[in-house]
């Protein structure tokens, strides 16, 4: 058994036993990562001089007797917009390449460094985050490491790919409207979106400040359970931080889901899923004892609403740029970013004016639930550079249709986790499974995600799932 | 509202903001433009919105629980 095949807890254990060196850990990692970016295109760069200083601190303190973090060795990367000391923050642009080195590392960095992992680069993305697919013009698309012709998903393409190669277990990324999810979807990994305003955003670059939210992707429940905790805590410095206290996760994965009412939810979530997309959500229905359909209230004007939010601060955040520097915006979304600057105040003021009485539609609908099941993308990865998309008859553009499932659930604010699973009509493609949950309820999602994962449906390969098993 | 309203406004809103946009690009912002209208139409045709219905604050999707409350 090699380092690539230990899940991120195993990994931390043997690194902790002394069966492993952080250091021989973290060099296995950059093989993989030498060995298999050229075809994945997931990193855009490379700290090693620094991950070997990290791996090495780890080794000491545990020549030393120490007792070591939770992520003592854990080898990760991060989304390119996430500051890493020394680096430019590039968001996957170049407008960035302009800007100063960051002076210090993003907030959930340190908390990770903190915890004992170890920084290894930083990773691919849609540029300023506006997107779904991770087709860079700049620095290239991130191909899926289960068929390269195929989209990673994005915006955080490369932390998606970068755990599906197995080239590390977890990535930092970031979620506005299914950033985290979709990748996950696309690429066969576990997701968390934490709750709004759950984790500090303090030292990453924005995209929409009022839907940002940060988070993982790993290889295993464990995984995301594991960094969940390590980057929880209040900031004072981060409006957008609204968690008073921390609220670990990781002790309650194993208790299961008997008590909880799990419902797969219809309607929009139905309507817009392919039959792959239903056929996974079905699955995880049946294995976590789901009870009855729910309808999400007013989905599609909840996304509607992110829709518009998104464009007009995400113009708004780049029009000095789209002023001076346009032609060195990505072609795929400097027409959206300019359309959303020129967006009249009404449609912004009357989406945050909904948003408002949406969240209590929302919140109102956990009052019978706990968790709920949808697909999280219509379908698995498309093509590199597909245009449209056919779902269930209607044809949509590609690009922003990846959302169609997940912009309803972050415009209200509710942690999801993505889970893996494999379809049959698929081609042998992922799609992620979204488990839903109230806000500041991140442990009940996570708490079914290990039930599948232990149940052999949710899997990170589809050789090992139960399917082929059976 | 008609696809040539559409661009006028584009045109005129781009000089109100004085965003330099060649023909082309106006083109191209107006066809993302009347996507992200219909969406905004969308919410107006939802209703329930009375005046006072403020915007969300720095979005709170619920209040952080109290001490135990997660048990």
């Amino acid at each position: 058994m090699t380092t690539a095949d230990l899940p991120l807890a195993q990994l931390a254990a043997a690194i902790a036993a002394g069966e492993i060196s952080a250091r021989e850990a973290l060099e296995a990692c950059i093989a993989r990562i030498e060995a298999s970016d050229g075809e994945v295109n997931a990193f855009t760069g490379k700290s090693y001089a620094r991950a070997r200083d990290e791996a090495g601190a780890v080794d000491a303190m545990r020549a030393r007797g120490e007792t070591l973090p939770v992520l003592a060795g854990v080898p990760y990367a991060v989304k390119n917009l996430f500051d890493i000391e020394g680096e430019v923050t590039l968001a996957g642009s170049i407008v960035n390449r302009s800007d100063s080195p960051a002076k210090a590392d993003a907030v959930l960095v340190r908390r990770l460094k903190a915890a004992g992992a170890v920084l290894v680069g930083s990773l691919n993305m849609d540029e300023y985050a506006y997107g779904f697919t991770t087709e860079n013009t700049h620095y290239g698309a991130t191909r899926n490491p289960h068929d390269v012709t195929r989209m990673s998903g994005g915006s955080s393409g490369g932390s998606g790919a970068a755990v599906a190669a197995r080239q590390v277990p977890l990535a930092l990324g970031s979620d506005t409207n299914g950033s985290i999810r979709v990748p996950a979807s696309l690429c066969g990994v576990w997701g968390l979106k934490p709750t709004f305003g759950r984790l500090s955003r303090r030292g990453s670059y924005p995209f929409v400040h009022s839907i940002d939210h940060l988070g993982p992707l790993a290889d295993s429940v464990e995984g995301l359970a594991l960094s969940y905790d390590a980057m929880q805590g209040p900031d004072p410095l981060d409006p957008g931080c609204h968690a008073l206290r921390v609220q670990p996760v990781a002790g309650r994965l194993k208790r299961g889901v008997r008590g909880l009412r799990i419902g797969l939810l219809g309607g929009w979530f139905d309507d817009n899923a392919t039959p792959p997309a239903r056929e996974a959500a079905a699955g995880v229905a049946k294995a976590l004892g789901a009870t009855g359909v729910a309808i999400w209230p007013d989905a599609e004007i909840g996304r509607a609403a992110a829709f518009v939010i998104t464009a007009s601060e995400g113009g708004s955040l780049h029009l000095a740029e789209l002023r001076r520097r346009a032609a060195e915006f990505e072609p795929l979304s400097m027409d959206r970013f300019i359309a959303g600057a020129l967006q009249p105040a009404d449609w912004y003021l009357k989406a945050q004016r909904f948003r408002r009485i949406y969240r209590d539609r929302v919140n109102a609908l956990f009052e019978h639930w706990d968790v709920l099941i949808a697909p999280a993308t219509p379908v698995s990865a498309p093509l590199i550079g597909e245009e449209w998309l056919d779902i269930n008859g209607t044809r949509h553009p590609s690009r922003p249709a990846m959302g169609l499932l997940t912009q309803p659930v972050s415009c209200a604010g509710c942690p999801v986790v993505s889970a893996p699973l494999w379809p049959q009509g698929t081609g042998g493609m992922p799609i992620g499974v979204q488990l839903i949950a109230a806000p500041w309820r991140e442990d009940m999602a996570l708490r079914a995600a290990h039930v599948l994962q232990e149940a052999g449906v949710a899997t990170l390969t589809p050789a090992l799932s139960r399917r082929d098993r059976e | 509202m008609t696809e040539q309203n559409v661009i006028d406004y584009v045109r005129a809103a781009a000089a109100m903001l004085d965003l330099p946009l060649d023909e082309a690009a106006v083109q191209r912002v107006a066809t993302h433009l009347a996507r992200t209208a219909a969406m905004a139409r969308l919410i107006d045709r939802a209703g329930g919105l009375v005046p006072a219905d403020e915007p969300a604050e720095v979005f709170r999707p619920a209040p952080f629980p109290a001490a135990g409350a997660d048990e």
